[in-house]
């Protein structure tokens, strides 16, 4: 604490260098934090939320939800199979299949069975009986609303579909919170599919050693029919989905390596330059009795002020940007809200303080080195 | 009894370039507890290195130096560090106070170092304050103080965390007449009423003249000696 205090006055010594010092590290971590919120937005979104009992059942060689069209009435085939415990068809619309920052997705679910296919389904405001009662009614996932501005009682219009704000809704699934869910029927007739045609099943199974042989099951059932079927566990439809996000997503870490790696070098320059501004005065310290160590970590505590600062400053814009802007990035109908959470921030200060900590050892050493003698005599 | 300083054989050489110096040979010396020593002698004498030496700033390269009960010539650079933050006072020629820092927080400076609570370094920082008289200016900078009052800061940094021994290079060198004569006076003061052991380096006769006693040095060996 109290060589704390020492080093703090010793960063005010040089304000605006330590400002500099500071924009430049935040700059640097805004980045990695942004990397980093894209990462573990795309982990969550593919990976956690995957229920192990679930089948997805697409038309074959179908990567787009607008091209992926079942004959509803499968769904009553499939039931039959054994091993199979409930079968929800769905309809999805999106307004684009390619990379966007800006993806709506409309996912039309018989109201009945809505429950069962988002278990931990919250209502935040509105009531889900209003939904039930109106057609052109609308479920909207809480970050779909706050990037679009919607409350209860609003009516949007997307993709071609019009519908009226019953609920705002929270999930445990992150997909299902930035999406609408409206009823199945009203959704095929207002994309123009049709009814009777729904874009894929989630099936249910018993146990989850039966999705391998109930998957085959389905395929083969409707291997010779004129719409063919591809089923896979929900884990794996995500990740396959997904993997072009995923490359391009794996991609940018080496941005926030490039990012994390510039913040080094920026902190071990302004800490080298401190220590060099200051050669005769630690020894001075040195003199009056402060060990080699001593002076290491009123160095290195410096150097960490300057990290965490510019740290704090980089993970709360990030924090801020992501939340303010809700940029959802999707692909194949798969969406990916884009957003901080304090495991990212965490991270973000953690490298923050061992970026400081690291930039800190070679000025640190350099400090201490040289014959006491000739730095008083510098 | 033994002296406070026994300095025995002590020498020390250095290499810069092809050239070996040797600034202090073959230099024999005692100190009593309570001495006020004045060092004189033209530049390059050799009276700088005794000084860094008795300091624990510099090593020796052969013979012993005892400084109380430890043989500092066989400390290492650590053990060195932990001996002059109890031991040792330094006075420099220009002060060196650290800019930033209030007068109270250049004198605390030391004391950072102890385990002492925050109570006990104020309590201890004000007496070092008040015994050089600057007890009133002790939250001015050293940019607020006249080079008399910086000095007098620099020599409670010195004794405040009360070691035997005081090391001062040139403590009035950077200062005027009356200033460096109430410099001198509460040096005087400090080994006369505290007990401490002044070793002083300085090239004014004025000043060595409130020593005790004062060695002259040439080609790093011992000249004469004048007793006060």
């Amino acid at each position: 604490m109290k060589l704390l205090a020492l080093a703090i006055k010793n960063i005010t010594r040089h304000r605006l260098r330590s400002l500099l010092t500071i924009l430049g590290v935040a700059a640097g971590m805004f980045l990695f934090s942004a990397v980093e919120t894209m990462q573990h937005s795309l982990e969550t979104s593919t990976q956690s939320k995957a229920n192990e009992t679930t089948l997805v059942v697409y038309r074959e060689n179908r990567f787009c939800p607008s091209t992926s069209r079942l004959p509803e009435h499968y769904g009553s085939t499939i039931e039959r199979i054994p091993g199979v415990k409930e079968v929800i068809p769905i309809q999805i619309a999106v307004n684009n299949c390619g990379a966007s920052l800006d993806v709506i997705t409309f996912r039309g679910v018989p109201a009945e069975t809505l429950k069962s296919y988002t278990a931990d389904l919250e209502v935040l405001s509105g009531s889900f009986d209003a939904f039930a009662k109106r057609t052109d009614g609308a479920l909207v996932g809480e970050h779909f609303a706050q990037r679009r501005g919607l409350k209860v009682g609003d009516t949007f219009e997307a993709v071609g579909v019009k519908v009226h704000v019953n609920g705002i809704i929270h999930s445990g699934s992150p997909q299902d919170n930035n999406v609408a869910y409206v009823h199945l029927p009203f959704l095929q007739q207002a994309s123009r599919i049709g009814l009777g045609v729904v874009t894929q099943f989630n099936v249910k199974v018993e146990s989850a050693d039966q999705l391998e042989s109930v998957a085959k099951a389905i395929d083969e059932t409707f291997q010779s029919d004129q719409q063919p079927t591809r089923t896979r566990p929900e884990q794996a439809f995500f990740a396959e989905t997904a993997k072009q996000m995923i490359e391009l997503i794996g991609f940018t870490r080496w941005l926030g390596i490039g990012a994390v790696v510039a913040v080094l070098a920026l902190l071990a320059n302004a800490v080298l330059l401190v220590v060099r501004g200051r050669v005769k005065e630690t020894a001075i310290l040195q003199t009056l009795g402060f060990s080699r160590p001593a002076i290491g970590v009123l160095v290195a505590i410096e150097g960490i002020i300057l990290g965490l600062t510019g740290g704090l400053l980089g993970v709360i814009s990030s924090a801020l940007f992501f939340h303010f802007k809700s940029f959802t990035l999707g692909n194949e109908g798969l969406t990916l809200a884009l957003q901080a959470s304090p495991e990212v921030h965490l991270k973000g200060l953690i490298v923050a303080f061992l970026m400081g900590l690291i930039a800190s050892v070679f000025p640190a050493w350099k400090a201490t080195a040289r014959p006491l003698v000739n730095s008083l005599n510098s | 009894m033994s002296a406070f300083i026994q300095i025995r054989d002590l020498a020390k050489s250095y290499t810069k370039g092809k050239v070996t110096i040797t600034p202090l040979e073959g230099l024999t010396l005692d100190v009593e507890k309570g001495d006020f020593l004045a060092l004189m002698g033209p530049s390059g004498s050799g009276k700088t290195t005794l000084l860094n030496l008795v300091a624990g700033i510099d090593t020796p390269t052969s013979g012993t130096l005892q400084i109380g009960d430890h043989d500092v010539a066989k400390l290492s650079r650590a053990q060195l560090a932990k001996w002059r933050s109890k031991h040792v006072g330094y006075i420099f020629q220009l002060y060196h106070l650290v800019p930033i820092l209030s007068a109270f927080e250049n004198v605390e400076l030391p004391l950072l170092l102890s385990k002492m609570s925050k109570a006990e370094r104020r309590e201890k920082v004000n007496s070092a304050l008040e015994l050089v008289g600057l007890a009133d200016r002790a939250h001015h900078r050293p940019t607020e103080l006249s080079g008399g009052q910086e000095q007098r800061v620099a020599i409670a940094r010195a004794i405040v965390h009360n070691p035997e021994l005081l090391v001062a290079d040139e403590p009035t060198g950077d200062l005027d007449r009356e200033s460096a004569d109430s410099i001198l006076a509460l040096l005087s003061s400090l080994a006369d009423d505290h007990g401490k052991t002044i070793v002083m380096v300085t090239h004014d006769p004025k000043a060595a003249a409130a020593a005790k006693r004062t060695l002259h040095l040439e080609k790093g060996q011992l000249v004469t000696a004048t007793a006060v």
